[in-house]
């Protein structure tokens, strides 16, 4: 009796303590997108579903959001209220950081601060922050060649992973292979590309050379966790173990 | 000058109007009957996706989409587990029936799921009779395509005798039919042999944790073949003119 309240008890307590929580925080590149959007899918979408029932993937990014923004909105604020030991934060700005004309646009003095920031207030809550540099656009040379189009910004991510020894994850470069590997025309299939008349979401077609389909979120996601794999994180240990049975 | 009792009533007599005259639409169910190419999954088999899952997100607030496909079903077993009676007991006036099963009904190596031509097409005039005497709207499908490719680059027709008795029965029972196995051909040749292992689940060994030895499928889509084979559905319904296309989303 004592010991069936006992196991009641636990059960109550026990899991709740033990879950990891894994923060995303960055952009529309990452972010959990609305019904009206799809198939527009953002790679934290899928990220989703690669971990055991020990890890809650909670999925912060926002459409439009540089770092600046997102600080400024209020939304790093409750992350940071929420960490707790064990838990990851993983960072992905740039896009709207790097781009002068833009309302959101972040000076590299500032996205450098704001990184740092992002860092230490994760590490004072005994969280694990992990830098993320951000995804490929698609676009290509007139040979045929990928060309980087975050060329600053990474590289500011690259030097506070470095200073700060923070877990990196370079998506810019990882990406940037997928899509040379797809090349110049089938790359298309990895982004938000319709053709008029295709989906009802986008009556008049789309375009897109920056927000993925669910075949690109996908791969970079299976990226972004083959990259948690290499740094040999200990939530590496937490990605999901399923016993494939052989094809008949 | 009105008396302000009079204005009342016309005001409650011109609200009476408003209520007939605004095109409210009244809610419908699509019951969905079909196989593994069309069912729900569950996360932890991701990206494993039956057309059924990216289909639901396209109509207005007015439809519900009752998935009940299930992989490995044929006409026959689907039948014989009670699913259809299930379907068949909830139906109401105005809901529609997506019929589309093929795929184990033809498959002769899987004795427990086979359905020989002549009980298929008597299963799907059942699906078809017991719909309309609900009042509800069947339509036909005829099974997706599989990949499969010739030497010469060209896709195979891989469900010619049983998408034939779906294309006759639609005709005999003038039923709505999507064509989707056609439709779907199409798509795969315009991907071509190599691109639309895209819409497949094709995965490298470790690129997945769900399937760590990788997968090579050409029956089942993964999230992105799921959507463009929603997409051609969806299309079949405009097609059709059926009342439904109403109801698929619209960009305001």
């Amino acid at each position: 009796m004592s010991f069936a309240i006992l196991f009641l008890i636990m059960s109550f307590v026990l899991p709740e303590k033990q879950k990891t929580t894994v923060y995303l925080i960055g952009d529309s590149t990452m972010a959990d997108k609305e019904v009206k959007a799809y198939p527009e899918t953002g790679w934290g979408m899928p990220f989703h579903y690669f971990f055991d029932s020990t890890v809650a993937v909670d999925n912060r990014a926002k459409n439009g959001r540089s770092t600046r923004s997102f600080i400024e909105e209020g939304r790093w604020k409750p992350v940071v209220e929420n960490l707790k030991e064990g838990d990851y934060v993983l960072i992905q700005f740039g896009h709207n950081d790097e781009v002068p004309t833009k309302k959101s646009y972040t000076t590299p003095e500032q996205f450098t601060a704001n990184l740092v920031k992002f860092v230490t207030e994760s590490r004072n809550k005994k969280a694990v922050p992990v830098l993320i540099t951000p995804v490929a656009r698609r676009k290509f040379d007139s040979s045929g060649k990928i060309e980087e189009t975050h060329a600053i910004y990474t590289q500011l991510v690259k030097n506070v992973a470095a200073k700060y020894k923070v877990p990196l994850i370079d998506l810019d470069q990882k990406s940037q292979e997928l899509v040379q590997q797809f090349g110049p025309d089938n790359s298309r299939y990895l982004y938000n590309y319709l053709a008029a008349g295709e989906n009802p979401h986008y009556p008049e077609g789309h375009k897109d050379d920056t927000h993925f389909s669910e075949l690109g979120a996908r791969k970079m996601a299976e990226i972004v966790l083959s990259e948690i794999k290499n740094l040999n994180l200990d939530l590496a240990h937490h990605i999901r173990v399923v016993h494939q049975k052989e094809k008949k | 000058m009105i008396k302000p009792g009079l204005k009342k009533t016309l005001f409650v007599c011109l609200l009476g109007l408003v209520s007939f005259t605004l095109p409210v639409k009244k809610h419908t169910n699509i019951w969905m009957i079909g196989d593994s190419t069309m069912c729900q999954y569950d996360s932890s088999r991701f990206p494993l996706t039956g057309w059924g899952m990216p289909f639901a997100e396209y109509f207005d607030s007015s439809v519900t989409i009752k998935n009940e496909a299930r992989g490995g079903r044929s006409t026959r077993t689907f039948i014989s587990e009670n699913r259809w009676q299930k379907v068949a007991d909830n139906l109401s006036a105005g809901d529609y029936v997506f019929i589309q099963f093929g795929h184990n009904d033809e498959a002769k190596n899987y004795p427990d799921r086979y359905t020989p031509p002549e009980d298929y097409r008597k299963n799907l005039i059942k699906f078809i009779t017991e719909s309309r005497d609900k009042k509800a709207v069947p339509v036909l499908i005829t099974p997706v395509s599989r990949r499969k490719f010739d030497s010469s680059g060209n896709a195979l027709e891989t469900h010619e005798a049983y998408s034939k008795i779906v294309r006759e029965v639609a005709a005999q029972m003038n039923v709505p039919l999507i064509d989707l196995d056609a439709m779907s051909l199409k798509l795969l040749q315009t991907f071509g042999e190599k691109n639309s292992t895209l819409l497949f689940m094709q995965l490298a060994a470790g690129e997945n944790p769900d399937y760590p030895l990788g997968i090579h499928d050409n029956t089942h889509f993964n999230a992105y073949g799921a959507r463009h084979i929603a997409e051609l559905v969806l299309q079949g319904i405009n097609d059709l003119h059926l009342e439904l296309s109403d109801r698929i989303f619209k960009k305001s």
